[in-house]
């Protein structure tokens, strides 16, 4: 594999770099803290620092790369074409590596890339959770005992389920009626054990479409939490398991309902992962047939949303308003296709919200260990969801989901929080 | 003093949360935008980040008192590396003072602080139906500290002109400490000839007399419509004629701008949607008014610069509009994309020469080009014969970055040379003080002379200008 110092990104693009500053004007961290520290072109600065020497990769540089979202807004919008999230994040690795930290390992090699032990570990929280401990923890301050912005950001995870999606759906799922497609479900980890009534909408709506819907047994995490934590070796390795995962079934589409996975599986992050790796054009096969569920359920089978048989048809319409998942729409260009699917919900009314495009501030990990900061940003977010007067925020990335459902809660808001797909398998 | 002990003292003064101290960080303030510091990035003793005069006013006397060097600082997108404390000393990070104090839409004026961007003021006064017209390309990230520092002007200096134009009064805090308004101490009038003409010495001093701390600025009636040309040329002198016959036909365009060939390529890379035709030259005439003028002399534009043109677009939809205008702006940073292993530098790109030398000037900046085998972006404000070249090297070949000095040094003499100047709009700063000599002669010592009445001890941003 390739060394920090050999990656693409690392090798071309950090010259490119004429600190401009454009990148300011879109950083949602700058926008809070408001000095250079944070500034994606100071990254971009620190990252030729540490390639060429002149800073020592300790863990205070690391620190200093980590004030960043990954959101990707300063990559999509730098006129001179640098990806400074990839840079960001090849540097974090390489410091990591140099200040290796075992919890850290422990959690990211062999916790996080084992899905029974993450099922586990959920199971157990929403065992404390059902008896009271943890509202008992937070009331006699247990909860603060946590290192560093866990203390706080513990509060996030609230109301975990019981049981997990896979535990409820079967590993094939036949079309209704004749079939069209043969789909690979990339069912991720958060919406699995977390919002697993997003996987059965998925799956419901799919196999409604004529798609036979595949779930693969043995997938793992898909390594963007891994990339954002200085873990880029975890990451590959991960990845490479899940291509042979797939390979095993080839099907037509690999879907994921979740932003975040399909932006790790997309060819650009893969070429990050893979440049130089015997693993590179396989992973770029993979890649070609990865999408997102909402752009397919729009392009590909461009549903029609079956009338009248609404579950609760005696509500009123909702007002939906749409929040886009970075990792989606800046690392995949995708904006048009959960719009237009929530427009075709019958009755339903579309209110666009101001700066939809703006993260929330949860981005995976970032709302855990940056937490005071993650809220800064998520505030603006939900003045934006709230002047909409909508009923229903929906977006379309577990991370998403749970950082403004806490923002609902934070903001005492009467709206829910829905996977778009959840929406419309209340039509089937 | 030890740093170490200036370091403390600042901490003392504003508090933890408004000085950095970490040599870490530090070094996020050792750059801007110029190729200088790109070379030879220079990190500060400590940097504050003061958000009233009265803290600006502290600080700047523990400076004073103890002989330490002060450096202000906008966004940090200059180009001649006038805000990096080169000498060493204390960096005022200015930006994130951001407020917009009062917008006095009866009077036409709007009272700021120096860390407003320009495009959020504009956002702000359009909803008055005002704008503050000088439109740099740095719009969304530029402060107007630094507008005023700079004396900072842009795509619309044609028909709108420099910073300058719209300073209405000044807060200044002197190296010593002292607070004094410039343009009055109470006044609220837009005319005003009473005493010595302060403003206009204070905007483009680039921080070498004093820390701005709040601006009044004059604001103008947003035009209602607004129109782009885009006449394209297979024959680059037929560009810069064409921009004199319009003039000569009557018209006052808000902007006239050029892209050469090079430069073509390059937004059409960064931004393909744009899709600008291949051709030796482009040039765009925005002009603004009311609509019934702004159709006149978009049709007026259309005949005259189609005697030249291979063809005139006219463009009065705002989607394409903004796509031409964008190209445009976009073109300072884009201009990399025309080479896969290279990145332009700020550097020698902003000289400005007699309207009739246009043409020979292109000429001759190829020619240099070629003579150093360096390829070279050409676009800039050519109404106003501001011409922006973007030489593309891969700054990390010694040969390469030894070759365009000399490349750059030429450009500027060549600018001297032609009547003209080393710098329209980007500012001296210190990449081009060597040229003060040359450009102002005996003149310098008085600007000196000028320096020394306000900084007796030469603590404010020393090594800039001249």
């Amino acid at each position: 594999m390739l060394n920090f110092k050999e990656l693409p990104a690392v090798k071309k693009q950090l010259m490119k770099c004429v600190r401009c500053g454009k990148c300011r004007s879109v950083c949602p961290v700058f926008e809070e803290i408001k000095n250079e520290t944070v500034a994606p072109r100071g990254h971009v600065f620190m990252v030729q620092m540490l390639r060429d020497g002149q800073v020592a990769p300790s863990r205070q540089v690391g620190e200093h790369l980590s004030n960043c979202l990954l959101c990707e807004t300063c990559t999509v919008n730098c006129p001179s074409g640098i990806d400074i999230h990839e840079l960001n994040a090849a540097a974090r690795s390489y410091v990591y590596d140099k200040n290796k930290n075992a919890a850290k390992d422990l959690l990211f090699d062999k916790f996080w890339t084992n899905p029974s032990l993450i099922a586990a570990g959920v199971k157990c929280m929403s065992f404390a959770q059902k008896l009271g401990l943890q509202t008992l923890f937070r009331n006699i301050g247990l909860t603060k005992l946590l290192p560093g912005d866990l203390s706080k950001a513990e509060k996030i995870l609230t109301s975990a389920p019981s049981r997990s999606a896979r535990s409820r759906l079967a590993p094939v799922n036949a079309a209704k009626k004749d079939k069209k497609l043969r789909i690979g479900y990339f069912l991720g980890c958060a919406t699995n054990v977390l919002y697993p009534d997003v996987a059965l909408a998925t799956v419901k709506v799919l196999v409604n479409n004529g798609c036979e819907v595949i779930i693969p047994e043995n997938l793992k995490c898909y390594g963007l939490p891994h990339i954002a934590n200085g873990k880029i070796g975890a990451a590959r390795e991960l990845m490479i398991h899940n291509i042979k995962e797939f390979q095993k079934y080839d099907p037509d589409y690999i879907i994921t309902d979740c932003a975040s996975c399909s932006s790790a599986l997309e060819s650009k992050n893969l070429e990050f992962l893979f440049a130089g790796s015997p693993y590179e054009e396989s992973a770029r096969q993979l890649s070609e047939k990865v999408m997102d569920l909402c752009v397919l359920l729009i392009e590909v089978l461009n549903i029609k949303i079956p009338e009248g048989s609404r579950a609760s048809e005696k509500e009123p319409s909702p007002k939906i308003t749409y929040h886009d998942p970075c990792h989606l729409v800046n690392a995949q260009g995708v904006s048009k296709a959960p719009r237009e699917l929530l427009q075709r919900i019958p009755g339903a009314e579309y209110r666009e919200m101001d700066l939809a495009q703006r993260c929330c501030g949860g981005s995976g990990t970032f709302s855990l260990t940056h937490y005071d900061l993650s809220m800064k940003i998520l505030d603006r977010k939900m003045k934006s969801a709230q002047k909409t007067g909508a009923d229903i925020i929906a977006t379309n990335c577990p991370s998403c989901i749970m950082q403004l459902k806490h923002g609902v809660r934070l903001h005492n808001l009467s709206a829910q929080v829905k996977h778009p797909v959840e929406i419309i398998s209340d039509f089937y | 003093m030890e740093i170490s002990a200036i370091k403390s003292e600042l901490i003392k003064i504003l508090g933890k949360d408004k000085v950095l101290t970490d040599d870490l960080d530090l070094m996020y303030y050792s750059y801007d935008s110029s190729f200088l510091t790109k070379l030879h990035p220079k990190a500060p003793y400590a940097v504050v980040m003061p958000r009233s005069t009265g803290e600006v006013q502290k600080v700047t006397r523990f400076a004073y008192e103890n002989n330490i060097k002060i450096v202000p600082r906008g966004a940090g997108t200059g180009e001649t590396g006038g805000c990096i404390a080169l000498e060493g000393g204390i960096v005022f990070d200015l930006s994130s003072w951001n407020d917009i104090d009062e917008i006095d839409a009866a009077n036409m004026q709007v009272i700021v602080r120096p860390g407003v961007i320009h495009a959020e003021l504009n956002k702000e006064l359009n909803k008055k139906n005002l704008f503050f017209p000088p439109d740099p390309g740095s719009s969304l990230m530029c402060t107007i500290g630094g507008m005023v520092a700079n004396n900072a002007s842009g795509l619309r200096a044609v028909k709108y002109g420099c910073t300058e134009q719209y300073i209405l009064g000044l807060e200044i805090v002197l190296p010593n400490g002292e607070i004094i308004k410039t343009g009055g101490q109470k006044t609220k009038c837009i005319k005003n000839v009473s005493g010595l003409n302060l403003n206009k010495l204070m905007v483009g001093s680039e921080g070498v007399l004093g820390i701005i701390t709040q601006i009044r600025l004059r604001c103008w009636p947003k035009p209602k419509a607004r129109g782009i040309a885009m006449a394209v040329f297979d024959d680059l002198d037929q560009a810069p004629a064409a921009v004199l016959d319009v003039y000569q036909s009557g018209i006052l365009p808000s902007g006239i701008e050029i892209l050469d060939s090079s430069a073509i390529s390059a937004v059409n890379q960064y931004k393909p949607e744009i899709n600008l035709p291949r051709a030796e030259a482009i040039l765009l005439f925005e002009v603004d008014g009311n609509p019934p003028s702004v159709d006149y002399e978009g049709s007026l534009i259309k005949e005259i610069a189609g005697k030249r043109a291979v063809s005139v677009e006219w463009a009065t939809d705002p989607q394409r509009m903004n796509e031409l205008w964008e190209g445009r702006s976009v073109t300072a940073t884009a201009a990399a994309r025309v080479r896969a292993d290279g990145t332009r530098v700020f550097a020698g790109e902003d000289i400005a020469v007699p309207l009739d030398k246009v043409a020979d000037t292109l000429r001759q900046i190829r020619a240099l080009a070629a003579k150093y085998d360096i390829l070279v972006v050409n676009y800039g404000h050519i109404g106003d014969g501001n011409v922006h070249t973007a030489p593309v090297i891969n700054p990390e070949v010694p040969e390469e970055v030894e070759k365009v000095q000399q490349l750059v040094h030429e450009i500027h003499l060549l600018a001297i040379e032609l009547q003209g100047s080393t710098t329209g709009e980007h500012g001296v700063g210190a990449v081009r003080r060597q040229y003060a000599e040359l450009e102002h002669g005996p003149a310098v010592k008085y600007m000196q002379g000028v320096k020394s009445v306000f900084d007796d001890k030469g603590l404010m941003n020393p090594g800039k200008l001249f």
